[in-house]
């Protein structure tokens, strides 16, 4: 029953990364997950000043607000300074990330306080950790429940807003010439994106977002350049990770969610040597 | 997609069943424990043949700790959790506060009266955890630990677990009055511990130690090129003789202390490894707590005399 459960959590997990992640890919911001997992920082200090405690709602709701706020920054430095995305993410979240670092040593040196010890979760506690109703009726693990919360709201963006961020994502200029609003998308995918990384790291941990986020859509882009085949192809591969994942952390006795990790970068490099074979052929 | 997440849905609903009750057959076959300095004492007070597991094994920083497949697979299997608490375990905490209701959870750090812990930061609930540098004050988490096991099992077992801790519980009272008998042999002025983290507060408390650390309590906040230019200057000024590292912290702070201290023409010795929030490896004697408290106490009285 624990596999079940961690795998399918790490299954969920996977494709709602999976699903955002291919368009962070085409939008060359992949390593936005990475920035939002460190710049956080702040926001969980600033959530425990003013709480006075280490609780998970709290530490969320600050983790959240930075989410959106570095999201909305990067795009600020990149549109109105004119930066590069990757230079503008790399400003934003080291930026944040010492702002919290500063905001420890000044007010909380003598607390126990980080993403790792009051925010980031660890999929190995996903069965231990069940939803248990008054009447005593259990009904699986909390995080299952965040997950497919979390990964049936994001179908439903994706769905409605296929169109709109299929457009804004391959032709800004065209999709501006028809009117289409740019920066609505932008933001609506980047709150979407800040969402389910904070979501997630609460449930499953950060190392296993950022991965899931670029290695199985970075992994379908090596096959395909149509985006509804790459959106498919990625949550297979990031099923086929959280899988594979776990019975390597089994057979190893390690880290399940660094075992996830590993087989996504293991598959990206089969399917790399795969593509380079077929490509030889023809000649 | 959207057929496969229903399923799932349907799927999770089938598996959620009413809920098991805890287990109160009064036999206990085996306990998970969280840090060394916990299995130690678990394994003192219960018979040989119950399984002791200890998740953060020699080395292991309580704050770097990741759990694996196997840890799981203890944790599901046990039928008793000891764990320090007061945040020392993190978010791995939350998930024990929660899994009350099916297993016997049991936090060390209950068994300690709320004034007696230290907090040195302006926070309510944010006490230091490094309780068992005080050995006298382990003494009572260790038999708060007892008292609630033997609640769990039959008479005969619960006498057996009474006898055992009063006697481990004694040894521990005894070791207390070695430390301070020979922690004593420095002048009150040498009487001053300096480590790379706040790990030591209950032992400055306990044996009169000024302690200082080069970084809080968490071991993610850096230390600033002026608490290393402080450092100096207090070590220089106080003729302090060593400072130490501890084996589950990196050593580059403080060896940057030894040589900004050099630099002042004042020579500072690193005493040598403490033990802070890891024992040493298994079958030695700083495996076990009682021989870590010794070795603790040996380097820095050598150290600093």
């Amino acid at each position: 029953m624990e596999a079940f459960w961690i795998i399918l959590v790490g299954s969920l997990i996977a494709v709602s990364c999976a699903l955002l992640g291919s368009y962070l890919i085409l939008r060359k911001m992949a390593m936005v997950g990475d920035a939002i997992s460190h710049a956080v920082l702040p926001g969980i200090v600033i959530a425990y000043l003013l709480s006075g405690s280490r609780e998970t709602l709290p530490m969320l709701i600050g983790a959240a607000i930075l989410g959106v706020l570095t999201t909305v920054l990067i795009e600020l430095f990149s549109k109105k300074a004119n930066l590069q995305m990757d230079a503008s993410i790399g400003i934003t979240f080291t930026w944040l990330f010492a702002i919290g670092i500063i905001l420890i040593s000044l007010f909380a040196g003598q607390v126990d306080l980080d993403q790792d010890c009051v925010l980031y979760g660890e999929i190995a506690y996903v069965p231990l950790d069940l939803w248990i109703t008054d009447s005593g009726y259990n009904l699986g693990p909390r995080t299952v429940w965040i997950a497919s919360g979390l990964l049936l709201l994001l179908l439903l963006f994706i769905w409605k807003g296929y169109k709109g961020l299929f457009i804004t994502t391959f032709n800004e200029e065209f999709a501006k010439a028809l009117g289409i609003g740019v920066a609505f998308w932008h933001y609506a995918l980047m709150g979407a994106v800040s969402l389910t990384t904070v979501v997630s790291f609460e449930s499953v941990g950060a190392i296993l977002v950022v991965a899931f986020l670029i290695v199985p859509p970075a992994t379908a882009y090596l096959i395909t350049n149509e985006l509804k085949k790459m959106l498919f192809l990625s949550s297979i591969f990031g099923i086929i990770s959280a899988i594979g994942g776990y019975y390597l952390a089994v057979l190893i006795n390690g880290s399940i969610a660094g075992a996830i990790a590993s087989i996504a970068g293991l598959l990206f490099l089969i399917v790399w040597v795969i593509t380079l074979i077929r490509k030889r052929q023809p000649i | 997609m959207k057929n496969n997440i229903l399923l799932t849905l349907i799927i999770t609903a089938l598996f959620s069943c009413k809920m098991e009750q805890k287990q109160t057959t009064g036999k206990i076959e085996s306990i998970v424990c969280t840090t060394g300095m916990l299995g130690d004492a678990v394994r003192n007070v219960v018979s040989s043949d119950v399984k002791v597991i200890t998740l953060m094994g020699p080395g292991v920083d309580p704050h770097l700790y990741k759990a694996t497949q196997g840890d799981l697979k203890a944790l599901t299997d046990a039928d008793v959790i000891v764990y320090n608490g007061l945040h020392l375990e993190g978010k791995m905490g939350d998930i024990f506060e929660k899994l009350e209701d099916r297993k016997i959870i049991i936090a060390a750090s209950d068994g300690i009266n709320k004034e007696e812990l230290i907090n040195n930061s302006e926070f309510k609930g944010a006490q230091d955890p490094h309780i068992w540098f005080d050995v006298k004050l382990w003494s009572t988490a260790v038999k708060h630990i007892s008292t609630e096991l033997a609640k769990q099992v039959t008479d005969s077992v619960a006498n057996e677990i009474k006898a055992n801790a009063k006697k481990y519980t004694d040894q521990l009272l005894e070791l207390d009055k070695a430390v301070f008998s020979n922690l004593n042999a420095l002048d009150s002025n040498k009487k001053v511990l300096i480590t790379a983290h706040d790990a030591f507060s209950y032992f400055g408390r306990a044996y009169n130690f000024q302690v200082k650390g080069l970084q809080g309590i968490s071991t993610t906040s850096e230390y600033g090129l002026k608490d290393v230019s402080d450092m100096v200057n207090f070590i220089v000024d106080r003729k302090i003789k060593a400072v130490f590292v501890e084996s589950s912290v990196s050593k580059k702070s403080i060896e940057a202390v030894v040589e900004g201290c050099i630099a002042k023409d004042h020579n500072v010795l690193i005493g040598g490894y403490l033990f802070s929030d890891a024992m040493g490896e298994y079958g030695t004697p700083e495996g076990t707590y009682i021989g870590m408290v010794k070795h603790n106490v040996k380097m820095i009285v050598t150290g600093l005399k």
